[in-house]
């Protein structure tokens, strides 16, 4: 798998972790808080870039040199 | 219940309300327009559907920086939902968040490249200006609470009765704010059309579908803060129930209003500020 | 008057010897939040503008070349450490200089740039800044020599406010004013942003606003209504 999937799995499978980490060990006030803060947005994103949908492989670089190459 | 769980519910709850609520924004805007509109779940089922939607990133952003700036949204909301609902903390901390979702908008359009991002975002800078009824309500709030603790001013108030009735006009300098942060509203510079989307322009797919989640936790958590400060004491149906009103009330300006150019909505705005500062001033006073 | 009614809780003092920096979570958020973007800041690239060309229909990019990128993202990195600082401390006189640093380097970040619509703006805001510089500094001063301290955790434990206090502390807010460049001082500071280089614009951008934010907190610790 591409660079992009393997570093969004990495965090994400993280963020999961830590989040489940803190419901069920239940760690003191400030750790929940960081834990929220820093875990919950990277998890939805991660889980974003896992779910988003892929173009063809070809096409990839078309579509990100689109404003000097016009279509 | 455990801290976490309390956390994780409200930020659910808030994605999920914001969206409905914001949904029911367009609904309210079209049927004034006479025209039938979106469904009202309509915000909520585009947010999921961009998640699933083909994103390519832009050549010209300004990587990892490009899509970091999104997740900053998300941060900031998410902190102020703990420090809402969850906490009741300190108000001057959510004028720090009001701030860097002004950073956010300003470099979210900077950082692809793009022309339409680049005017959003020096349009974010200007309309950083409306700031200034926001100092000035939580000014106004500590000279007639004495606090910054939202459970403090919620105690003031079980106590002295609705600062609605006794601060109107820093309720209405608030209403304005809310005003200037709804979809289509007269002040919506950064997203206004002449510019495509503003700073959204860029964060197309899966980015859009992110920002889309953190602005829906933004709107219900700019609607609790106001009920809260201005009326407080309320319980979950009360909340709800204040939550649609307000949202109905912005859909009707929005409806009949233009978007005001971006030197007359900085100006409005800094009038309205300023006839709400010193009429609050007086009122205090006498 | 108990600084917790401002800012939450303090969570924790540092004092190191005469400067104490102080937690409350209001400051540690702004610290923490102007941490994360300072280390976004430093290991982000920079965008290229895509710009209309004349007389054709192609798009042409606009670049920040490798030497001005090193010297502004230095730049930005020390302005986001110093907004950072500004955040915790605890003593007037420290956040007056942390405040002329971030206006100093705020400048810095955009005087590379080779575009002069920029250039005249970040000319004209250096002077602001350097104009405000005097009466951030005197307000500081005339509330030393008010209070007798420059620590903010004494001054809040001060229970009245005297007239000269007042005043030092208009002085101080109308310096800040200038050093970071708000609206109505100076509101063409927009134009500065028109560059390339995005991630160093924030620093400058988030500097001004936290400052800001920072600066309401310290009127009402010196200032007290009741």
């Amino acid at each position: 798998m591409d660079k992009l999937k393997a570093v969004s799995w990495f965090i994400f499978v993280i963020s999961v972790a830590s989040i489940l980490y803190a419901l069920i060990i239940n760690p003191p006030n400030w750790i929940v808080y960081a834990i929220s803060i820093v875990f919950i947005p990277l998890s939805i994103l991660s889980f974003g870039l896992l779910s988003m949908a892929r173009g063809k492989k070809e096409e990839e670089e078309d579509k990100r040199k689109e404003p000097f190459i016009g279509y | 219940m455990n801290l976490m769980a309390n956390i994780l519910l409200n930020v659910i709850i808030s994605f999920l309300v914001g969206s409905v609520l914001l949904g029911l924004q367009r609904k309210v805007m079209a049927r004034i327009q006479m025209r039938p509109g979106p469904p009202i779940i309509q915000h909520l089922l585009h947010t999921f559907k961009f998640f699933l939607k083909e994103s390519a990133f832009p050549k010209t952003a300004a990587m990892p920086f490009y899509i970091a700036i999104t997740a900053m949204l998300c941060v900031i909301w998410v902190a102020a939902v703990i420090v809402g609902p969850v906490t009741e903390g300190s108000l001057l901390l959510f004028f720090a968040i009001y701030a860097i979702h002004k950073i956010v908008e300003h470099n979210a359009g900077s950082s692809s490249g793009s022309p339409y991002g680049k005017l959003s975002c020096v349009r974010a800078v200007f309309s950083a200006a409306a700031e200034v009824p926001l100092f000035a309500v939580l000014i106004i709030i500590y000279l007639k609470t004495g606090t910054m603790i939202l459970s403090n001013i919620v105690t003031y108030q079980n106590q002295h009765g609705a600062l609605l009735l006794s601060i109107p006009l820093a309720a209405l300098m608030f209403f304005v704010l809310i005003l200037s942060k709804s979809p289509y509203s007269p002040f919506a510079i950064t997203k206004g059309k002449d510019i495509v989307s503003g700073y959204e322009t860029e964060h197309f797919g899966l980015l859009r579908g992110y920002l889309m989640f953190s602005e829906s936790i933004a709107w219900y958590m700019l609607l609790w803060i106001f009920l809260t400060v201005f009326i407080g004491g309320l319980n979950p149906v009360g909340y709800l129930i204040g939550m649609v009103v307000i949202t109905a009330f912005v859909a009707f300006i929005n409806a009949l209003t233009p978007i005001l150019n971006p030197n007359h909505s900085v100006m409005t705005q800094v009038t309205l500020a300023f006839i709400g500062i010193v009429g609050s001033v007086i009122l205090l006073l006498y | 008057m108990d600084i917790s009614i401002l800012g939450g809780p303090i969570l924790g003092i540092i004092p190191l010897g005469d400067i104490v920096l102080y937690f409350t979570p209001f400051n540690l958020f702004m610290f923490a939040a102007a941490l994360a973007f300072t280390a976004l800041i430093a290991i982000s690239s920079t965008e290229s503008q895509v710009e209309a060309e004349f007389g054709t229909l192609k798009n042409r990019e606009v670049k920040v070349d490798k030497a001005e990128f090193k010297l502004r993202r230095f730049l930005a990195i020390v302005c986001g450490l110093a907004t950072a600082g500004a955040m915790v401390t605890g003593d007037l006189f420290d956040f007056t200089l942390f405040v002329t640093l971030i206006g100093i380097v705020n400048i810095g970040i955009v005087a590379a740039v080779k575009e002069i619509d920029v250039l005249d703006a970040a000319f004209q805001y250096g002077l602001i800044a350097m104009i405000g510089t005097l009466p951030l500094f005197g307000g500081a001063a005339l509330v030393l020599a008010a209070t007798g301290t420059i620590s903010l955790l004494q001054i809040v434990q001060i229970p009245y406010t005297t007239s000269l206090m007042a005043f030092g502390s208009i002085l101080f807010f109308l310096g800040v004013a200038g050093e970071t460049g708000v609206a109505p001082f100076f509101a063409t500071k927009a134009e500065m942003f028109r560059t390339p280089g995005s991630p160093f614009l924030l620093i400058i951008h988030l500097s001004s606003l936290l400052v800001i934010v920072r600066t309401i907190e310290i009127l009402l610790i010196i200032n007290k209504p009741f």
